[in-house]
């Protein structure tokens, strides 16, 4: 019997890809969101209306990890915006190796690159994909509870936006209880509260997507 | 499930370490999960379990998984708390208000392959 001592990360080989990814981005000059949410959150409602605000003043490129539709897709390529669709083959998660692929197809004469997750708030948040930045969304039928009950992706969040919040009137929905729930599993994510659908708090949202671009010593 | 992909690139470390060390079986892997990787552990078994039929390098290979609580210290004060209910986890020092710092309880590991 031999007994050999490797001490290896399972995701070594994720890990990898997801840093070579960083230095492609970084050398392009581009700024990579990671976006992460339930099905159904509001992922490409946000994602529409953060392009809508910003395409005139930065260029924008879009991967979308959906499962095997390219109906978010589509919807993003009315924007006329450069996407291309990872298949994932019914896969729950993105992982590095597919956004490596994906960036070979996409357009990198860009400067935010905005990543679609697969619709899960269990499984992306294991997986690096090279972003700069995991946005989670949240949304208000999904509960108060979530953050707890998914801690593992909240504590990966930069950003949490609440979606729906138009909804809160109908709905017993405790927003203090989320924010304190947040701060206790990752104190240093921001936290933001927005209604793609009727507008509300998305200006503060497209001010802190700026910010991010302005400050990321990038451009 | 993406404990599927975990358990596939354990395979595929496995199938290399067996090469380099010249091996005819891997009789035993011991691996560490930590609470916080987002891997749970029957799924994780279950998904290997899957894979003995399709992949010869694990077919009589016993696995074996230690499951670490999370640790999280005060770059302060450098008080450490501990966590076995990741729901419970509060990131923030009770003295100093400080974020902390995750020191164990994410990681996903190989630790040692015991073959033949
Ligand atoms: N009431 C309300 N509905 C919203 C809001 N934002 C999005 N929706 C609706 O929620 C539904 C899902 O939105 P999507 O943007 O497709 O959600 P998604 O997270 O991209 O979904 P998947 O990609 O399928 O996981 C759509 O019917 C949206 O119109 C909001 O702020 N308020
Ligand atoms: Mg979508
Ligand atoms: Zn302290």
């Amino acid at each position: 019997m031999k007994r050999v001592i490797i001490e290896k990360k399972i995701l070594e080989r994720n890990d990898e890809s997801a840093k070579k990814i960083r230095e492609i981005l970084k050398n392009r000059g581009v700024f990579a969101l990671n976006f992460m949410a339930s099905p159904g959150a509001g992922k490409t409602t946000i994602i529409e209306k953060t392009i809508e605000a910003l395409k005139d003043n930065y260029r924008i490129s879009y991967i979308d990890g959906d499962l095997d539709t390219d109906r978010d897709a589509s919807r993003i390529k009315k924007l006329g915006i450069d996407v291309v669709q990872i298949n994932t083959s019914g896969a729950c998660h993105l992982d590095a190796d597919m956004v490596l692929r994906a960036l070979e197809q996409v357009s990198l004469d860009c400067d935010i690159l905005i990543i679609e997750n697969v619709g899960n708030l269990v499984c992306p948040a294991t997986f690096d994909v090279g972003a700069n930045k995991n946005v989670v969304i949240l949304s208000v039928p999904e509960g108060d509870d979530k953050v707890k009950k998914y801690p593992v992706m909240f504590n990966v969040a930069d950003v949490v936006l609440l979606n729906k919040i138009d909804l809160l009137k109908f709905l017993n929905f405790d927003v203090e209880r989320v924010k304190k729930e947040l701060k206790e599993i990752n104190p240093d994510a921001d936290f933001i509260e927005v209604s793609a659908k009727e507008g509300y708090g998305l200006d503060r949202w497209f001010e802190y997507v700026r910010n991010l671009i302005e400050n990321s010593s990038l451009l | 499930m993406h404990e599927g992909a975990i358990a596939e690139s354990i395979v595929d470390i496995l199938k290399q370490v067996k090469e380099e060390n010249k091996l005819n079986r891997i009789v035993k892997v011991r691996l560490k999960i930590g609470k916080m990787s987002g891997v749970m552990v029957d799924a994780l078994l279950f998904a290997l379990e899957a894979l003995r039929t399709e992949e010869d390098v694990v077919e009589s290979t016993e696995f074996e998984v230690t499951e670490t609580d999370v640790k999280a210290r005060c770059n302060l004060c450098n008080r450490v708390y501990e966590y076995t209910d990741i729901s419970d986890i509060v990131m923030l020092c009770e003295q100093c208000g400080m974020p902390l710092d995750i020191i164990e309880g994410k990681e996903m590991k190989i630790i040692d392959v015991e073959g033949e």
